[in-house]
């Protein structure tokens, strides 16, 4: 065979935890071949793509990463009803936004990197809800330092400004690679204004590079467009890896999209197939299968492989896949102020109020985060001020006056797995004829009871101490695009999909790490405790060839 | 033949096992020895990228192939762990190793040949004392024929090594006199800024009047107004020299921003300032780097942009019209830059404009492809690469290169388009190669009476004017 159809580990997916994956297990000696469904691009071309929007799109972060036919992801702001990639049913949207780009999601992230808690990983055991992890936190803590240095999260030195906080038993084993970043005046003036609530707002770990190169990228030029794009790579993205994977022996062949797993009779995997533009099919055969496509296209893709052996599925023995679907549901206040707060100093998350996620009120209800958002609001506020008919020197005033004396407020959600939120595969086709995603959601009680006893009262308390003249509150739950569960994980092979490893249960050569593992959600963006899940499943992978 | 001879280096090897490790150096020797090894920046060649210090491993690109730096810890059997003083002291000044045979001259014994007895003593102090042993072997240096016939050096150096000491220069002032020890000798400032000749030996005529150095030029640093740094006060050369930068009119990079790194930046300021009064002393000579015009290079150009031509076509068709220059400058450099090539208030993106850099095309072509990286007490300036290096932003072909440079030339340098494709793939390929590799294969014959009759001249001129400054 030759090198390009096969290799010892196939990953599908050139996403953060694919690269992750791929960089230590090349380190190790191991060969990699990646897939990617979607096209290759330069960061160039994604920068100029976004200067060249129209305002009115430069709000959707998905508008700068135009997909091709034959990989399509969400398109918020283009699509309709009738093309839209997603089929979403249930009183909640699950309308999630994800990149099918050599690089992933990780292009438009804000780099945010808060750790679960050692309680965010015992829900059941603690409060009676949910589900309890597979293992505890002191096995995850040397895989998130791990994370923090690879990836190159920045974060404070200071234990009381850390997360998790020091007093819930949680040394780090390491610091932080660099010093967190100064926060903008409209932080600032946040911080201040919560600390008389009694709430500690505090940096926020995240992977960008804080007044210093790092890893070879440059330092963070605080151009505040992290989202939809860092023009320089000063945040880190997976795409900012991939030329050094290479470098290193890796194989990434784009525009290549996996639709077949293939099982043999032992159940172990042999091969995946993929279709080109030219819609021709290809075989790639390894020794060890890695699906890094996130809790969205792995479980599409084990739905998709169904065989005799496994009728409703790959690694679907416990009926798991696909079930369990879970985010951040997030509630925006959008305040008009008294004061200017100018937000947008800065990258466009730089702090949070996360002890709000924690309490013995879980048994009841989810906890929340309360971050002030750090985008410049000038794109927002532009056709606020155009629609009040103003031109000229007065409409430049206006816009300025708004975007100094306007903030959004994020409220941010834990949601609990819950086996009827679910992705199937839907009746309608992509271009290459392969099934949609399908799913139906809910937020579920939990999460609702939060907004309506907890979160939003906060919430109000804080917008009133900011001395909001006006305060607009989100009625639905919008999505924080932080796909989590479709493949969990868990000890016991009749409820879950894999092991405390990422290993498939039904599959021993078959991992899927990542985000569709995770038994909780948390407040916290997900990220970084799915690389961290990457890189213990890359031990595991390292192993497993090595004793094989 | 290797075998034999890693075999008699292991017989020495017992035989003077008392070398050096049993000397005692006092510790004032030793810290002497260590701010003189800073001054040389022996550690800038002799580390791999993100290698362990002295430990060699460095592949450096020459114009006559790829030169590997060696191990200098006292490694007894990976490095310079057995060189007696005197062995120490022949590689340092003489370019000869412990085994006789002759060092390539990328290494600046040329240069160290000027450093003083107790200097060399100092210096062999710190790498026997002071430098942790690293017993790991660098791969050899491996030129093409006839390079890889060491023994032609020997040739060389009798052509162009100089080892008398510094003329006596009584009327001087004891700073220039420094500056001028340091300046010729440990901070071998010529190796770099002095043009080199057809064999590759520094011009002293043109003594630091600007020179290529691989893919960069090492401008002229003699104090001519226009294309020197006559321009330049003295306390300007030394903030450059501490940190690497003077608004409106430079910033270093390439191996300009490892000497800053690791030497200029950690030298004491008289020294700094020796050395800024030596070089205002140089003779000023009148020469710009190929290509760029003898116009004052650091006051050149101006704000601007040329958005108005790109914006809404999109990307792909801004990448190929008659705009290609302006479309690679807005999406690779403008974040930082700004969109007008203002740079930043505290400078630590530097305008564009009023920028030597941007003058002349060899530096403006090297910091596209090859970015800056310089870390001093100011902070570390990174500037990712857009070559081919793994780590680059975007990887920017010839064209784009060429394309953008022009842009940037034309709206923020001298402001006429000087950059060929050819000048940026000959960077990217390392620089301009030698022209005296093909020609010594072609002729070695006709080479070698060449250069008998060199010698005879360069001898009869050397006796003539007295040897060096």
């Amino acid at each position: 065979m030759s090198k390009l159809n096969s290799a010892d580990v196939v990953i599908v997916g050139t996403g953060v935890v694919g690269v992750a994956i791929a960089e230590q297990l090349l380190d190790a000696g191991i060969s990699v071949l990646m897939l990617e469904a979607g096209p290759r691009v330069d960061r160039a071309e994604v920068v100029e793509n976004f200067r060249n929007l129209p305002l009115a799109r430069k709000g959707d972060p998905s508008s700068c990463y135009p997909p091709k036919p034959w990989a399509p992801h969400p398109m918020p702001s283009l699509e309709t009803p009738d093309d839209s990639y997603l089929q979403l049913t249930g009183p909640d949207k699950y309308a999630q936004t994800f990149i099918r780009y050599a690089g992933g999601s990780t292009w438009h992230w804000a780099g945010t990197s808060w750790r679960l808690t050692p309680q965010d990983m015992r829900l059941q055991s603690e409060f009676g809800v949910g589900r309890d992890w597979a293992f505890d936190y002191a096995t995850l803590e040397p895989y998130y330092a791990r994370t923090e240095h690879l990836l190159g999260i920045c974060g404070p030195a200071d234990p009381a400004l850390q997360w998790p906080p020091a007093d819930m038993g949680t040394p780090r084993s390491r610091p932080y690679p660099m010093p967190p970043l100064p926060f903008g005046p409209g932080e600032e003036r946040f911080t201040e204004v919560v600390a008389g609530l009694g709430y500690k707002n505090i940096p926020t770990s995240q992977a960008r590079n804080s007044g210093m190169p790092y890893d070879d990228r440059p330092a963070c030029c605080a151009s505040n467009n992290c989202v939809p794009v860092c023009p320089v790579g000063a945040k880190y993205d997976a795409a900012t890896a991939l030329s050094r994977l290479e470098s290193k022996g890796a194989t990434i062949a784009a525009n290549a999209v996996v639709y077949k797993v293939e099982a043999n009779a032992a159940n172990r995997i042999e091969a995946v197939h993929y279709l080109d533009p030219d819609k021709r099919s290809h075989r790639i055969a390894g020794r060890l299968f890695v699906l890094a496509c996130n809790g969205i296209e792995t479980p599409k893709l084990l739905l998709m492989s169904k065989n005799d052996r496994n009728p409703n599925g790959l690694a679907n023995s416990s009926d798991q896949v696909g079930r369990n679907m879970m985010d951040h549901p997030q509630l925006t206040m959008t305040l008009t102020l008294d004061e200017p707060y100018w937000a947008g100093v800065g990258p466009v998350v730089n702090s949070g109020i996360m002890e709000t996620s924690q309490g013995a009120f879980r048994s009841e209800h989810a906890g929340a985060y309360f971050r002030f958002n750090n985008f410049a609001r000038n794109r927002f506020v532009t056709f606020a001020a155009l629609n009040k008919g103003l031109v000229g020197k007065a409409l430049d005033a206006e816009i300025r006056r708004m975007t100094a004396c306007t903030a959004d407020v994020v409220l941010a959600h834990e949601v609990l797995p819950d086996p009827d939120n679910r992705l199937t595969l839907s009746d309608k086709k992509d271009w290459h004829g392969l099934p949609k995603p399908a799913i139906h959601y809910d937020v579920g009680d939990y999460t609702r009871k939060s907004a309506e006893v907890y979160s939003v009262p906060i919430g109000k308390r804080i917008a009133q101490a900011m001395g909001a003249t006006d305060m607009k509150i989100a009625t639905k739950f919008a999505q924080s695009k932080h796909i989590m569960g479709g493949t969990i994980m868990g000890l016991d092979p009749r409820n879950s999909v894999v092991d405390a490893e990422c290993r498939a249960h039904d599959h021993e050569n078959l991992f899927l790490p990542g985000g569709g593992a995770m038994a909780s959600t948390a407040c916290g963006n997900s990220t970084i405790t799915m690389v961290s899940l990457g890189l213990r499943a890359a031990d595991a992978i390292v192993r497993q060839l090595r004793g094989a | 033949m290797k075998t034999c001879f890693v075999f008699l280096r292991a017989l020495v090897l017992l035989a003077c096992s008392s070398a050096a490790y049993s000397q005692g150096f006092d510790a004032v020797t030793v810290a002497r020895g260590q701010y003189l090894a800073t001054a040389s920046d022996c550690i800038a060649c002799h580390t791999a990228h993100k290698g362990v210090p002295m430990a060699g491993g460095l592949v450096m690109a020459s114009p006559v192939g790829d030169i590997v730096s060696t191990n200098i810890t006292p490694s007894r059997e990976h490095g310079i762990g057995n060189y007696t003083e005197q062995q120490f002291s022949d590689a340092l000044r003489k370019g000869v190793r412990a085994d006789g045979q002759p060092l390539y001259p990328a290494m600046p014994y040329v240069s160290y040949a000027a450093m003083t007895d107790a200097d060399v003593h100092a210096l062999y102090a710190y790498f026997m004392q002071g430098v942790p042993a690293v017993d790991k072997a660098v791969p050899p240096t491996e030129l093409p024929f006839p390079m890889n016939v060491r023994a032609s050096m020997k040739l060389w150096n009798a052509l162009f090594l100089d080892e008398s000491p510094l003329k006596p220069a009584p009327e001087r002032s004891p700073q220039w006199l420094r500056g001028r020890y340091l300046a010729e000798g440990a901070a071998h400032c010529g190796t770099c800024h002095t043009p080199r000749g057809f064999l590759m030996q520094e011009k002293k005529e043109l003594n630091m009047a600007g020179a290529q150095v691989g893919p960069w030029y090492a401008p002229n640093i003699t104090p001519d107004g226009a294309t020197g740094i006559g321009g330049w006060s003295e306390a300007e050369l030394v903030q450059y020299l501490r940190g690497g930068r003077v608004e409106g009119k430079a910033q270093a990079a390439g191996s300009m921003a490892e000497a800053i790194t690791h030497s200029f930046s950690q030298l004491d300021e008289a020294d700094l300032q020796a050395i800024a009064h030596y070089v205002k002393t140089l003779p000023a000579i009148e020469k710009a780097e190929d290509g760029a015009g003898k116009a004052e290079r650091f006051g050149q150009g101006k704000p601007g942009n040329a958005l108005g031509e790109l914006r809404g076509k999109g990307y792909q068709e801004g990448m190929q019209g008659a705009y290609l220059g302006a479309q690679v400058y807005s999406a690779n450099c403008a974040a930082c830059h700004g969109v007008n090539g203002e740079g930043t208030p505290d400078g630590y993106y530097p305008s564009l404009f009023h920028n030597s850099a941007t003058f002349g095309k060899t530096n403006l072509i090297a910091s596209i492809l090859y970015g800056v990286d310089r870390k001093t007490g100011d902070g570390h300036v990174f500037m990712p690469p857009f070559g081919d290096q793994p780590n680059a932003v975007n990887h920017l072909s010839d064209d784009e290169v060429a394309a953008l440079a022009n842009y940037v030339q034309v709206r923020f340098g001298g402001g006429a388009p000087t950059v060929k494709v050819e000048d940026v793939a000959e960077s990217r390929a390392g620089g301009p190669q030698s022209h005296l590799l093909p020609l010594a294969r072609i002729g070695m014959g006709a080479a070698v009476l060449g250069l008998i009759a060199l010698l005879a001249f360069v001898l009869l001129r050397r006796r003539a004017r007295g040897g060096r400054p």
